[in-house]
């Protein structure tokens, strides 16, 4: 179906306008999919410290750039080969504020992954979790604020979920306790009944926790 | 009064905002149709009246122009099923760019999916999974696939899994179709490859051009 001027010349100023809002917020739940879609595909890219455009918005008050791009060029790994972090994102909920400038999504996955720290030969991982976050429009392009991958399950393949958890590969390695207070806070457990973090963006987000940096409407429905 | 110039804009975005949503559910039908084995309905959404149209399938190489297109899709599933036969690929992670022109979009998806082949010695359940970049261009006030590039990511029997199992991530050594061309990029997961970002995320464009073709395969991530 295409909309012609006919049908715009049917409205008046005030539905023009109303119209316009509305289809600026979709533009940007479109758009917030695109960019967080490209930032599964970097995921993916086992190129580390490339040249790239950036996709975090690094310039935003309170943002810790240099941290950011410190963690991102830190090898992890020895070899480049064998390694596969493939996030898919589904279940898309996606709440953007009334200026059109503030965005939060929880995205779900169920992912596969590849492991080999030093040319070992790779572990196979199923890997499920979810991605929260929030976004802002910067120069009239949506960026990520803050956001990334929250552990469900990272597990060896054949061993299952309910028996093998990796921890997030770190230099140095993290010890369980470690991993449970960071990506896998709320990682299954199957001695624990599971938290309900991160809720998806309910459609009054904005007006309940009106800054983009306030994280608690991913664990309370309502105020 | 509304001025001239705010209402073509607004109509422009609201056309393109119909074509994302008709695309996905044009890419959803496909798949379903390629998962049910139903080549004609797959057929029917390839811009067939174009000399242009193409396909390209994992290693299987690429198929150019409409009489390759109908080949290579009567290579893929124009056999009938075997019972416990299967394959389910799904639709995730869209990013679409439909252009300024609102004639063409350039859209990837990434596609988790299970199946099952068929031997001598009974069913095998599968991994299947890739992922899909498309060229879709407006004809005729439908949405067609102009070009259609499937990657392979992993091919492997369930047990197994993508370390153990690499005996299906390349093509067997039989005779390319015939009307084959050779491939543009196969690079599956395998304990010695190296994940390079491809198919890359599409870029707002204004139109599409020659040097539009195979975007998806650009290594630069600027």
């Amino acid at each position: 179906m295409r909309w012609t001027m006919e049908d715009l010349d049917l409205l008046d100023e005030k539905e023009i306008h109303q119209l316009e809002k509305r289809v600026d917020r979709l533009m940007s739940v479109w758009q917030i999919q695109n960019l967080r879609g490209n930032a599964a595909v970097f995921h993916d890219d086992q190129h580390i410290g490339e040249q790239r455009r950036e996709l975090n918005a690094l310039n935003y008050p309170g943002v810790d750039a240099e941290g950011i791009l410190e963690f991102r060029r830190k090898p992890v790994v020895d070899s480049l080969e064998g390694n596969m972090l493939i996030h898919p994102l589904t279940t898309p909920v996606v709440e953007v504020d009334e200026s059109n400038t503030k965005a939060r999504g929880v995205w779900w996955s169920l992912g596969i992954e590849g492991l080999s720290i030093s040319r070992e030969i790779p572990t196979a991982i199923i890997s499920v979790g979810m991605v929260p976050g929030a976004h802002v429009k910067v120069d009239g392009e949506w960026k990520i604020l803050w956001g990334a991958w929250q552990r469900t399950a990272k597990n060896e393949y054949h061993a299952g979920w309910v028996e093998s958890m990796i921890p997030t590969n770190t230099r140095p390695p993290l010890t369980p306790e470690q991993d449970r207070q960071g990506f896998g806070r709320y990682a299954y457990q199957k001695d624990r009944v599971r938290k309900a973090v991160p809720l998806p963006p309910e459609s009054d987000t904005w007006n309940n926790f009106p800054d983009e940096w306030d994280q608690n409407w991913m664990t309370k429905a309502h105020l | 009064m509304v001025e001239r110039k705010r209402k073509e804009n607004l109509l422009a975005a609201l056309n393109r905002l119909e074509a994302w949503h008709e695309i996905q559910n044009e890419m959803g039908r496909i798949t379903a149709a390629f998962n049910f084995k139903q080549k004609d309905v797959v057929e029917n959404h390839f811009a067939l009246n174009l000399e242009d149209v193409s396909l390209e399938y994992a290693d299987e190489g690429r198929f150019e122009g409409p009489e390759a297109v109908k080949a290579a899709l009567d290579q893929l599933m124009g056999e009938p099923a075997k019972p416990g036969e299967m394959i389910d690929l799904q639709l995730t992670t869209p990013m679409i760019e439909v252009a300024d022109d609102g004639q063409t979009a350039k859209c990837v998806w990434w596609c988790p999916g299970i199946g099952a082949s068929v031997d001598d010695k009974g069913a095998h359940a599968l991994w299947i999974w890739g992922q899909i970049a498309v060229d879709f261009i407006y004809l005729n006030e439908k949405w067609k696939i102009w070009h259609l590039h499937y990657f392979r990511l992993i091919n492997c029997a369930y047990e197994k899994g993508w370390v153990e199992d690499l005996s299906r991530i390349n093509r067997v050594n039989k005779a390319m179709h015939p009307q084959s061309l050779p491939s543009t990029y196969h690079n599956p997961y395998s304990p010695l490859s190296i994940r390079d970002g491809i198919p890359c995320a599409p870029r707002p464009y204004k139109t599409y051009t020659e040097k539009d073709r195979y975007w998806e395969l650009s290594r630069d991530k600027r």
